[in-house]
C-alpha cells in the first residue's frame, strides 16, 4: 500500500535517513524500531511531506506522492499522528476532530466523527472540553481520532507510547492493531518501545543510524538477541 | 456628571480604537506579527472610500468599498512583503510592517495631496437630547456601536462556528498538526490578513468624519490601538474589544479633564505599565518571552 524506496534525508551536511525501503501492507502494522537519533521521526515526516527528501520515492497504491506538501498528502489519504503533544489543548475535543479531513463533505465528516466517538467513547463523553483536560492516555486517543477523521488508507503513528503508563500503552496499541486489522489500513508505527512495539506489529524493521539493519516478521526480530544488544540496548 | 458625560463621549471612539485594535489581534494571531502597516492600509481605504463618496454620493456604497480595498490590500501585503520576509524571521517582518507603513502614506500623499480633508458625516452629529438635557451621544456614535457589536459578533461566529474558523485557530495554535489535518495553512494566514484589513477598513471609515484624513491622520490611532491589543493580550479578540473601549473611556475621561494633547502620553504610560506588571496581557494566556 504505501511504499518507501531508496528514501534519503539530509539535514543540512548530516545524513538523517539513507537509502531507506520498505513496505507497509494493508491490515498489517508495521514497527520501526530503533534507537534515539536512529532516523525513525525523520522517516514519519518525510513521509507526511513535512521534510522534504534528498532523493528516493515514496508511493501510495503506485501514486508517486514524492515531494508533496502535508496538507496535499494527507489528501492522498496518508496521515500522519506526530509525536508528543499533537492535540491542540485550546481547542475543545470536537474541534480538534473536526479539524481533521475539512475538504471531505460534510456527510462522510459526520459519519466518521460518529466512528471515532464509537471507537473512543470517552472522546464522546468529553466532547465539549476543552482538550487539554484530557490524560495522557485520551489526549492520544484524540490525536488518533483527527488523524482517522481524515479517511486515511495508511495510518502512521510516531511515538504514541511516549509519556503513558505501560498499561494505557498496551491498550491503544491493540486497538492500533484492531484497527488495522478490522479497518483495511496499513499503519506505520515508530517506537523506541520496541518490546511493545514488536509484540502488536506483524513486521519488525530495525533502524540504525538512518539505515534498516534488520527487517522480518515481528517474532523473528524480538527473537534476536544479538540485535537487540547492538541496536536496542537491552 | 461631568465624569459620566466623558465617559459616554468615549463610547464611541473607544469602539474604533477597539476595531482597530481587533484588527491588529487578528494579524498577530494568523503570523506572530503587529502589523504597523494597519493604520497605514485603513488610512489608504479611507482614501478610496472619500472617492467613492464624492463619486456616488452614499456613504454606504463607500464604506462597502473600503471594506473590499482592506481585503485587497490586507491580501497584497500579506503575500508581497510578508510571505518573503516570514520565512527569515518574525523581527524582519515587523520592520517589513514599517516600510509598507511609509510607502502607503507616501502613495496617499502622492494620490490624494498631503492635506487634511474632512470626511462627511453620514448621520447628524449634533447631541442626543433626552430627558431634558443633551448627551454627549450623537446618531452617529449609535451607527458606530451598532458597526462595532455587528462586527465583533461577526467575527466571533466566524471563528467558533464555521470551519473557515477552526482552521485559523488551530493555525494559530499549532500550525503543523493544522497541515497534517489538511488545512491550507498558507492561505488560511492570507485570510487572516484579509480579514484583519476589512475590519481595519471599517475602523477608518468610522473615525474620518471626527479626525479629517491625511496621510498621517491615523498615526495616532496606532498607538491607542496598540496600547489597547497589547494590553488585552494580543491573542484575545475579546481583549482586544474591552481594552478598545476601556482605552477610549480613559481618553475622554483624560482629555475632559486635562487636555486631550495628554491622551497618548496618558496611553504610553498606560502601555509601559502593563508590560513591566503583566506582560502577558490581560487576557492573553502566553508566556512572556524575555528578548
Amino acid at each position: 500500500m504505501l511504499s518507501i524506496s531508496s528514501l534519503t534525508v539530509d539535514y543540512g551536511p548530516v545524513r538523517a535517513l539513507s537509502h531507506v525501503s520498505l513496505e507497509v501492507p494493508r491490515r498489517e502494522v508495521t514497527a520501526v524500531i530503533g534507537a534515539n537519533g536512529a532516523g525513525k521521526s525523520t522517516l514519519l515526516r518525510t513521509v507526511a511531506g513535512l521534510v522534504r527528501p534528498h532523493s528516493g520515492s515514496i508511493h501510495v497504491d503506485g501514486v508517486d506522492i514524492t515531494g508533496r506538501r502535508a496538507e496535499d498528502i494527507v489528501r492522498a489519504r496518508v496521515a500522519l499522528v506526530p509525536e508528543g503533544r499533537s492535540t491542540i489543548p485550546e481547542l475543545t475535543v470536537e474541534e480538534n476532530l473536526r479539524l481533521g479531513g475539512m475538504w471531505r463533505p460534510r456527510a462522510a465528516r459526520a459519519a466518521t466523527l460518529a466512528q471515532v466517538f464509537e471507537l473512543f467513547p470517552v472522546l464522546g463523553d468529553r466532547r465539549a472540553m476543552r482538550a487539554d483536560t484530557l490524560s495522557g492516555g485520551e489526549r492520544q486517543q484524540l490525536a488518533i481520532g483527527r488523524a482517522l477523521m481524515c479517511d486515511p488508507e495508511c495510518l502512521m503513528l510516531d511515538e504514541p507510547s511516549l509519556g503513558l503508563a505501560p498499561l494505557v500503552v498496551t491498550q491503544i496499541l491493540e486497538m492500533v492493531r484492531t484497527l488495522a486489522e478490522e479497518s483495511n489500513l496499513a499503519v506505520l508505527l515508530v517506537e523506541q518501545n520496541a518490546v511493545t512495539a514488536l509484540r502488536v506489529a506483524h513486521t519488525g524493521i530495525v533502524l540504525n543510524l538512518g539505515s534498516v539493519v534488520m527487517s522480518g516478521a515481528a517474532a523473528d526480530v524480538a527473537a534476536r538477541e544479538e540485535l537487540r544488544h547492538a541496536y536496542l540496548g537491552y | 456628571m461631568r465624569f459620566v458625560d466623558y465617559l459616554l463621549g468615549g463610547v464611541g471612539s473607544g469602539l474604533i480604537i477597539a476595531l482597530m485594535a481587533l484588527a491588529l489581534v487578528l494579524t498577530w494571531r494568523a503570523t506572530r506579527v503587529v502589523n504597523f502597516a494597519q493604520v497605514g492600509q485603513a488610512m489608504f481605504t479611507t482614501f478610496i472610500a472619500l472617492s467613492l463618496q464624492t463619486l456616488t454620493g452614499s456613504w454606504f456604497i463607500a464604506l462597502v468599498g473600503a471594506m473590499i480595498a482592506g481585503a485587497l490590500l490586507g491580501t497584497v501585503v500579506q503575500f508581497l512583503v510578508l510571505r518573503p520576509v516570514a520565512r527569515a524571521d518574525t523581527s524582519g517582518a515587523i520592520i517589513a510592517t514599517f516600510g509598507v507603513l511609509i510607502a502607503l502614506q507616501a502613495a496617499a500623499g502622492m494620490i490624494w495631496g498631503g492635506d487634511s480633508q474632512a470626511y462627511p458625516q453620514p448621520f447628524g452629529n449634533t447631541a442626543i437630547t433626552l430627558f431634558g438635557r443633551d448627551w454627549p451621544v450623537s446618531a452617529y456614535d449609535l451607527i458606530v456601536v451598532g458597526f462595532a457589536v455587528v462586527l465583533v459578533v461577526g467575527l466571533t461566529l466566524l471563528f467558533t462556528r464555521t470551519d473557515l474558523g477552526l482552521a485559523m485557530r488551530a493555525t494559530a495554535f499549532n500550525p503543523e498538526v493544522a497541515r497534517l489535518s489538511g488545512v491550507r495553512v498558507g492561505r488560511t494566514l492570507t485570510v487572516g490578513w484579509a480579514l484583519a484589513g476589512t475590519v481595519g477598513a471599517v475602523a477608518g471609515v468610522l473615525v474620518a468624519p471626527t479626525s479629517a484624513i491625511s496621510p498621517n491622520s491615523f498615526d495616532i490611532l496606532l498607538v491607542f490601538a496598540f496600547t489597547a491589543a497589547v494590553i488585552g493580550g494580543l491573542d484575545s479578540l475579546v481583549g482586544a474589544v474591552a481594552l478598545g473601549i476601556g482605552t477610549g473611556l480613559v481618553l475622554s475621561v483624560v482629555s475632559g479633564f486635562s487636555d486631550s494633547g495628554n491622551a497618548p502620553v496618558v496611553a504610553l504610560v498606560l502601555l509601559a505599565l502593563n508590560l513591566l506588571l503583566k506582560p502577558e496581557g490581560i487576557f492573553g494566556h502566553h508566556k512572556a518571552r524575555s528578548v
